[in-house]
């Protein structure tokens, strides 16, 4: 069943590699949205929840592990499940986001795989 | 203690990892006895600090720079892309390498706290870090096409203990 996807990333080029790769994986989604850090994050869900998010970890305004304890307090978005995407690999930085209600975390550099593996239990 | 040569490895390595992984071009130690990067650069550069403080960089010259940025966006043709974009990829690839490396030192040096990756452009481009700062310099080849150069500019953190890992030249 195709579903809804939002990638939150400071970079516009990163936004454009992580929406090419998850196409290259095989996934597909019915709407996607991008938003370039948390508060525009949140901006964006007011309008309508989305099934999927992508997160970065550091970005200006309001940073990944921010908006992941925000969405988490929102019943709204309870069934929303949020996929850290970073180059941070620090097993202290992956265990706290996932503390704060993280469904995932995937390490750049990434690949087609990396997705597919972690994305296809939520849109399938 | 860890060596000078580990520094270097872990950066050849984790550059070879992202180029692989997400640029989709093939980067080698250069054997050239001493390749330089010809006309206008474009710098990365990405600050760090805990045990070790520093900077790392990556420099390649505007064409291979442009050729990063096309591959990584999957475009068909250099013209499609601007220079904004082809400085956004270059801080991804710094981003990401300073990620590959940070993760490969961490047993070693502990975890290092990093800064926003950013871009210069120019002619001749030179890092340095000040008054007792180590360099390693990595001259690579790119897509058997480009030069590059892979650097690192390093200190051990002076609120360092003793007994904490540091290097050793």
């Amino acid at each position: 069943m195709a579903k809804s996807l939002m990638i939150v990333d400071d970079s516009a080029t990163m936004r454009k590699i992580i929406m090419r790769t998850v196409r290259m994986s095989g996934l597909n989604f019915k709407r996607t949205e991008e938003a370039g850090n948390g508060v525009e994050a949140l901006e964006k869900l007011s309008a309508g929840p989305v099934d999927v998010m992508l997160v970065d970890i550091n970005m200006p305004e309001m940073n990944g592990a921010e908006l992941v304890k925000k969405v988490r307090e929102i019943p709204a978005y309870k069934k929303t499940k949020i996929i850290m995407v970073s180059t941070e690999s620090s097993q202290e930085v992956i265990e706290d986001v996932m503390a704060d209600g993280a469904d995932g975390f995937i390490i750049k550099p990434f690949t087609p795989e990396k997705f597919q593996e972690k994305l296809s239990p939520f849109v399938n | 203690m860890i060596e000078q040569a580990v520094l270097g490895d872990a950066l050849l390595q984790g550059a070879k990892e992202v180029f692989e992984t997400m640029v989709f071009m093939n980067l080698e130690e250069s054997s050239q006895l001493d390749p330089s990067i010809d006309g206008r650069a474009l710098l990365g550069s990405i600050a760090f600090k805990g045990n070790l403080e520093g900077s790392l960089h990556i420099c390649c010259n505007a064409l291979c720079a442009q050729a990063i940025a096309v591959n990584m966006l999957g475009i068909d043709s250099a013209e499609k892309i601007n220079e904004e974009e082809t400085c956004d990829a270059m801080c991804e690839v710094t981003n990401m390498v300073m990620g590959c490396f940070k993760s490969k030192l961490a047993d070693a040096v502990g975890d290092l706290e990093v800064s926003i990756p950013s871009v210069v452009r120019g002619r001749e481009l030179k890092n340095t870090l000040g008054k007792g700062a180590s360099k390693i310099l990595v001259k690579v080849n790119i897509a058997d096409e480009y030069v590059g150069e892979l650097s690192l500019l390093y200190r051990n953190s002076p609120e360092q203990p003793s007994d904490k890992p540091g290097i050793d030249k």
